[in-house]
């Protein structure tokens, strides 16, 4: 193939542009033609966030493209955002863990998934499902590996904050290198976000923590002065994992409360078990 | 039974646009539980900035204005003139306030015009991507400043200090932080109180911002409380 159309989606802050980014640099690396432009909103974070790549041996006259050849899908409402791209030729790239392949419009017929976020999660670093994705993407598209993560370390090199954290990653990628796609039946979406309140009760106390507004900042367990809070099993709105309190410890002090950015979380004394 | 956010928040646009941890959350969560305080969420109108405070356009149960680089202050002093019975506060970022419109917050102060001007100063140009503004303080790593911030370009600009010099008598300027809300509830009710009775009031409150500093919640705690020692809080007139 002497021309390559590239479309990454998802939510901003997943690293769709990061990603976009290493492959770009690598393709151009091994000699290809690229261009990249990325599409988002105004907003740092949350709002779909989509990358257009063309990778061609021939030049390129213009950017933008009207249908794409590869569509990457990292987010549930990113595919609608990004469904006038796609064609019925169109491969579709989807991360099956989180994105339901059942909600796609119709011209999307050549579905490959991938449960990135549950493989990320289970194995390696929570944050690492888009180094999964490069990974299998950088094969598919015939680029070298070590090209790849040399540029995957440049790019990313200083988020690695210790070697434990590097390692997971590159051991991430080279999984994804080595992944196999599931076509015709895909692992369920069960890594979406939790739009259920959960409430808790106890040791004289009440309490309800919303997933659905929970960003995962951690701004609640740095404040907790007796550290009744810590990161859990359940996942935010950004796919982010949501405090779970130890009622136990906790004093009811409010500052959780008072700090959270994002108003998700109260807990309180709760007097009617008192009495 | 139990409230999670302030009943002046309007609850179906949350989660809010703004980024994971950010200081605006919890800035506007103690003016919505002041704003509850006061009880004066419907003849309240809030002005917004361009920067990241012109994602609060639906933040609120409450009419708001949006314009742009720091004209949000002289806005908000014509809709007072216009409709002295309401309350008008102008919530600006400091790139927007005191680097493209400090002479709109000078003015309206040496005038001593009945509003609320609300600063949040979290010491670089977030929605462009962290570049230095005039609030960095000497030696902060941002987008162009990769070195550190050179003294040269001067050491932190101290907004409230600067007003108190033309204010009037009677208006009400402080300094208080995201790091400590109780207090900065209490800044923000009597900033709306001196509003109420006739004079400017103006609050610049220090805040966090993890996504361009790249920090966690820990260290975006520890920055804010280095930039109290650079700008101290409390009262200033």
């Amino acid at each position: 193939m002497t021309s390559m159309k590239i479309l990454l989606a998802g939510e901003g802050g997943q690293g769709i542009q990061t990603i976009a980014k290493v492959i770009s640099d690598s393709a151009a690396k091994a000699g290809y033609n690229v261009s990249y432009i990325p599409s988002f909103g105004v907003e740092q974070r949350g709002t779909p966030s989509v990358g257009f790549i063309i990778l061609s041996r021939e030049p390129i006259f213009y950017p933008r493209f009207d249908l794409t050849d590869y569509a990457v899908i990292l987010s549930q409402r990113s595919a609608e955002a990004i469904s006038i791209y796609v064609s019925p030729r169109t491969k579709v790239i989807f991360d099956s863990s989180t994105v339901d392949p059942k909600s796609f419009p119709r011209t999307f017929t050549h579905l490959f998934g991938t449960p990135a976020t549950k493989y990320a999660i289970e194995k390696f670093h929570p944050r690492s499902f888009n180094v999964i994705i490069t990974g299998k993407l950088s094969q598919i598209l015939g680029l070298a590996e070590k090209d790849v993560w040399a540029m995957i370390e440049k790019t990313l090199g200083a988020k690695f904050k210790d070697e434990k954290v590097r390692k997971a990653n590159e051991d991430a990628f080279i999984f994804g290198r080595n992944l196999v796609f599931e076509t015709g039946k895909f692992s369920d979406a069960s890594f979406v976000p939790s739009t259920e309140k959960i409430v808790v009760k106890g040791y004289n106390k009440k309490g309800e923590i919303l997933p659905s507004r929970c960003k995962g900042c951690g701004i609640c367990i740095e404040k907790c002065p007796v550290k009744a809070l810590k990161y859990g099993d359940i996942l935010g709105v950004f796919a982010t994992p949501v405090p779970d309190v130890d009622l136990e410890k906790c004093i009811a002090c409010g500052n959780c409360r008072r700090f959270c950015p994002d108003s998700a979380i109260n807990i309180e004394k709760d007097i009617k078990q008192e009495g | 039974m139990n409230n999670t956010m302030p009943k002046s928040w309007n609850e179906a646009t949350k989660p809010h646009l703004l980024c994971p941890g950010c200081g605006h959350g919890i800035a506007l969560k103690h003016l919505g539980l002041a704003i509850d305080q006061l009880g004066i969420a419907r003849k309240t109108t809030l002005g917004i900035d361009i920067g990241c405070s012109l994602l609060l356009w639906n933040f609120f149960n409450m009419d708001t204005i949006q314009t742009h680089h720091g004209r949000t202050t002289s806005v908000m002093v014509g809709y007072k003139l216009a409709k002295p019975n309401r309350i008008a506060l102008a919530y600006m970022g400091d790139g927007g306030a005191y680097a493209i419109g400090l002479q709109y917050l000078l003015h309206a102060a040496y005038r001593n015009n009945p509003i609320t001007a609300i600063v949040v100063n979290n010491e670089n140009y977030a929605m462009t991507g962290g570049q230095m503004s005039p609030t960095t303080p000497t030696g902060m790593v941002t987008a162009t400043s990769p070195h550190g911030k050179d003294a040269k370009f001067g050491e932190g600009l101290h907004g409230p200090e600067l007003i108190k010099n033309i204010a009037n008598e009677q208006a009400y300027i402080a300094r208080a932080s995201v790091n400590n809300p109780n207090n900065l509830q209490q800044v923000l009710q009597h900033a709306i109180e001196t509003q109420q009775s006739g004079n400017f009031s103006f609050v610049e409150i220090l805040s966090i911002c993890p996504t361009n500093w790249r920090t966690n919640a820990k260290e975006s705690f520890a920055n804010v409380r280095k930039a109290e020692d650079i700008y101290p809080l409390g009262e200033v007139k």
